[in-house]
């Protein structure tokens, strides 16, 4: 068995790979922070469009969490941009649900839209106390609790009488997590939003030119984003407000890609 | 023949007669352009329709009546008539207009014209005159001589500036009206208040005079905006009405029973209703006594406040629950400011339940989030909220005492220095602006959810894993507990596997005694398990007893017997190298591993 035994020249080579690893990780998070910290900086400087695309910068880059996002949607609202940063705001709310300077800054910039809104129903607003990401977090817990339960009974078949109460709960917790998890994953996957991004932007009856105007929609206005054809987006402001705008138009909100 | 002659000579009289015909309708007669309402007087809220009549021709384009202020013309299409006189025909072509009053007075439309086979001709202007709609005399409603009318009701005729009171437009019916339908409301001059949205109430029946009227009640919320003495009305209506036919059948026996229009007979009439005008005094709001945070709530409310959590970190936050019930103008209630020196503040969310149609009685319920920045806070602010009572005419100031805080000292989840200072200057005003940027980039990561990341998928993999390898193991044990050969059989291969290297290990230490009673007992043992015997049972004897008989192979017997028999000469003679014991291992391998195939 001595050949199994690590070596002290592969020890090293390990640890060597460990520390570089580190390293790494210590620089790229200094990376993103100096680079947080910079568009910061121009937001207090006053420069809000500059410091929009330096938090656009991180997010591209794969660095996003729900402070950049916030920012950014404090950014676009400080530029005039009301679309851009309700479309940045909901994004921090799908990480974040229950940070209140998020949900505060939302409510504000909707409220300074002229045109409508898609505000959630009583059980989605239920739903949406926790992300996607923790709800996914919480049916994961509640498989591995079941599923290690039932495997520690495999191995020890006499506790299945004094683990009853155990195994009932955990199916209870694991029936309600992944309840709650399918029904947040649906709701995200059905919320599909345009929201308009340019001062007045008219909506068409057809994806041409030339259709007739069907409705005028303002700057930060929720629409549903209904279908897409080429460089147009078919959105519906209610049963009968339906119509077409252009893809440059809109800003699209899906919570399951926000990538 | 006298009859072909006949019947000849009539054929010739008919053909000459469309002849003649046909070259009289050639001969146009004289174009001629009219136009003519079916009406010069009406009461406001009733149409005319306007008739353009081009008779001996098509105009070119059919003219359109102008633009007249507060008259609208809406063009309702053609209707055309042709007739044959005297051998002539002449077709008549006239477009109908519907032309609709918004005001009363006196309207002209001016003369119109058109190009008719190359005529250009030229109507008369026509006047139109529009009557005020007028309410009815008490006398008249008390007789039940009026099929229909309004009545403005006003619950109190002095009322305060900013106080909203319930005004009933009542829709009177005599009771032979079977239905009513296209109701519009055409005005309702309320110059000094706000009217809200008309509501339908519950239809009942009322006695008026010596006439029974089935009453709909439409309720309208009106709020005073200005002081003095002002005029509510009059209110003018139309509406389509479903009367008994005046030249239906009557059936005297069913007349008898109480059922007079059983075989039908009605139809519709156009009405224009009025009420009497109802003259209100609004009072403005006294100065005297105005309490200082008073900010326009007229009516009768209650307040309660409640808050959690009360014992908490500074820099959590605390949700403040507001009610505020009663009734007034609940819709433009806002929410009381207290001073909140020492909080950051979240702008309020509000929510209104009402619970009368009109929506002035109900719950006004604001929720604040407000967070305490420092251990210091020891209390909420007091709340209090005051309003106008125009029952007592009184102000009134309802309060709520401040709540007690246990708020302990926060470690890293402070609120941001910019944030609380941005706030610092604005307790008055919490939702002036956007909160702050936030300072701390906080865990970065890809914006893709888990559930799309590989990684978490395999995560969630293992345990489903574990289990299945668990459930395997464990049915394989529960197979071995309930087989004893084959418990036996692997428990043997572990005696096997471990008694070979003992011999390896004897080998090399030439210590052929040890060497050979261990094989002699790996032998025992696997025959014995293959016998189904116990192992001490075995001796070389069985080679002949079990083994032979069963069909096992001479060339498996013979190395079998000699082993047994090298076994027992060492036992006498133990005199064997280290090298000649290592080469026996492989032979007594392949014995032990060749015996493992014989059939028990």
């Amino acid at each position: 068995m001595s050949h199994l035994r690590p070596q002290p020249r592969c020890l090293w080579r390990a640890l060597l790979a460990a520390w570089i690893g580190l390293l790494c990780a210590t620089l790229t998070a200094r990376c993103q922070n100096a680079d947080f910290e910079a568009a910061n900086r121009l937001y207090e400087q006053g420069q809000f469009a500059e410091a929009a695309a330096g938090y656009q910068k991180l997010i591209d880059a794969g660095q996003a969490s729900a402070a950049v996002l916030f920012n950014l949607g404090n950014a676009w609202f400080k530029s005039g941009k009301i679309g851009r940063a309700v479309v940045a705001y909901r994004q921090a709310a799908s990480l974040a649900p229950r940070d209140p300077d998020v949900v505060a800054n939302l409510q504000f910039a909707r409220n300074q839209v002229h045109g409508p809104r898609v505000l959630p129903a009583a059980w989605q607003r239920w739903l949406g106390k926790l992300s996607l990401n923790e709800w996914s977090w919480l049916a994961g817990i509640a498989v591995w609790v079941w599923f290690l339960l039932q495997t520690l009974l495999q191995f020890r078949p006499a506790w299945k009488r004094s683990a009853r109460g155990a195994v009932i709960a955990a199916t209870v917790f694991a029936l309600l997590a992944l309840g709650g998890f399918t029904a947040a994953f649906a709701d995200a996957r059905a919320t599909r939003l345009a929201v308009i991004v340019e001062p007045e932007v008219v909506v068409r009856h057809g994806p041409l030119p030339e259709s007739p105007i069907a409705f005028t929609a303002y700057d930060g206005a929720e629409l549903r984003w209904t279908d897409q054809k080429d460089d147009w987006v078919q959105v519906s402001a209610g049963p009968r407000r339906i119509g077409w705008v252009q893809k440059s138009q809109v800003a699209l909100f899906h919570p399951l890609k926000m990538s | 023949m006298p009859r072909r002659a006949f019947i000849r000579a009539r054929f010739a009289g008919f053909w000459a007669a469309v002849l003649v015909a046909l070259a009289a309708a050639f001969v146009a007669p004289a174009a001629t352009f009219t136009a003519s309402l079916d009406r010069n007087q009406i009461v406001l809220g009733e149409s005319v329709t306007l008739a353009l009549t081009f008779s001996g021709g098509n105009p070119q384009d059919v003219p359109n009546p102008p633009d007249i202020p507060n008259l609208d013309i809406a063009y309702i299409g053609p209707s055309s008539q042709f007739s044959l006189i005297q051998g002539r025909v002449s077709s008549i072509v006239t477009h109908n207009f519907q032309v609709t009053p918004r005001q009363a007075g006196d309207y002209t439309i001016p003369a119109l014209r058109a190009t008719v086979g190359g005529q250009l001709l030229s109507t008369q202007p026509l006047t139109l005159r529009v009557l005020k709609p007028s309410a009815p005399t008490p006398e008249a409603m008390a007789s039940g001589s009026q099929v229909a009318f309004l009545r403005l009701v006003v619950p109190k005729t002095e009322i305060f500036v900013g106080e909203t009171v319930p005004v009933q437009l009542q829709l009177c019916l005599r009771r032979e009206v079977q239905g009513i339908s296209n109701f519009q409301l055409t005005s309702l001059p309320a110059e000094g208040f706000l009217v809200g949205k008309m509501v339908q109430g519950q239809r009942g029946q009322a006695q008026i005079g010596n006439a029974l009227y089935s009453v709909i009640p439409l309720l309208l919320p009106v709020k005073a905006l200005s002081a003095g003495n002002l005029t509510l009305g009059p209110a003018t209506a139309s509406a389509l009405l479903e009367v008994p036919s005046a030249n239906r059948r009557r059936d005297p026996f069913f007349e008898r029973f109480g059922f007079p229009d059983l075989l039908g007979g009605t139809e519709q009439k156009q009405v224009v209703l009025a009420s009497e005008a109802v003259p209100l005094q609004t009072l403005p709001l006294p100065a005297q006594n105005r309490p200082a945070n008073f900010n326009g709530a007229v009516g009768t409310f209650t307040l309660s406040l409640t808050a959690s959590p009360t014992n908490l970190t500074a820099g959590d936050p605390i949700t403040v629950k507001v009610q505020i019930s009663g009734r007034g103008a609940l819709d433009t209630l806002t929410l009381p400011e207290p001073s909140w020196a020492g909080f950051k503040v979240y702008p309020a969310t509000s929510k209104l339940d009402t619970t009368d149609a009109l929506g002035l009685e109900g719950t006004k319920y604001f929720e604040q989030v407000v967070v305490p920045e420092t251990a210091s806070v020891q209390a909420l602010p007091s709340f209090t909220f005051s309003f106008f009572d125009p029952e007592q005419k009184v102000y009134r100031t309802l309060s709520h005492p401040p709540v007690p805080l246990l708020v302990r000292p926060g470690g890293s989840a402070s609120v941001p220095a910019l944030a609380a200072d941005r706030h610092a200057g604005q307790n008055q005003s919490p939702a002036q602006d956007i909160v702050h940027i936030k300072q701390r980039i906080g865990a970065v990561g890809q914006l893709q959810p888990l559930v799309f990341r590989p990684w978490f998928l395999g995560l969630q993999a293992l345990p489903v894993l574990a289990f299945l390898g668990a459930a395997v193991w464990r049915r394989r044990t529960e197979q071995l507990a309930n087989n004893p050969r084959l418990r036996r059989q692997r428990h043997v291969a572990r005696i096997i596997r471990d008694g070979l290297a003992e011999l390896r290990r004897f080998a090399a230490a030439n210590d052929s005694e040890a060497f050979f009673a261990t094989v002699v007992r790996l032998l025992q043992e696997r025959l014995g398990e293959r016998l189904d015997a116990p192992a001490s049972a075995i001796t070389e004897a069985v080679i002949e007893e079990k083994l032979r008989p069963r069909g096992v192979p001479e060339e498996l017997l013979t190395p079998l017997h000699d082993l047994f028999q090298l076994c027992n000469q060492v036992r006498y003679a133990p005199l064997k190298t280290s090298q000649e014991l290592s080469a026996l291992i492989p032979q007594i391998e392949s014995l032990l591993a060749r015996l493992e195939e014989v059939k028990p």
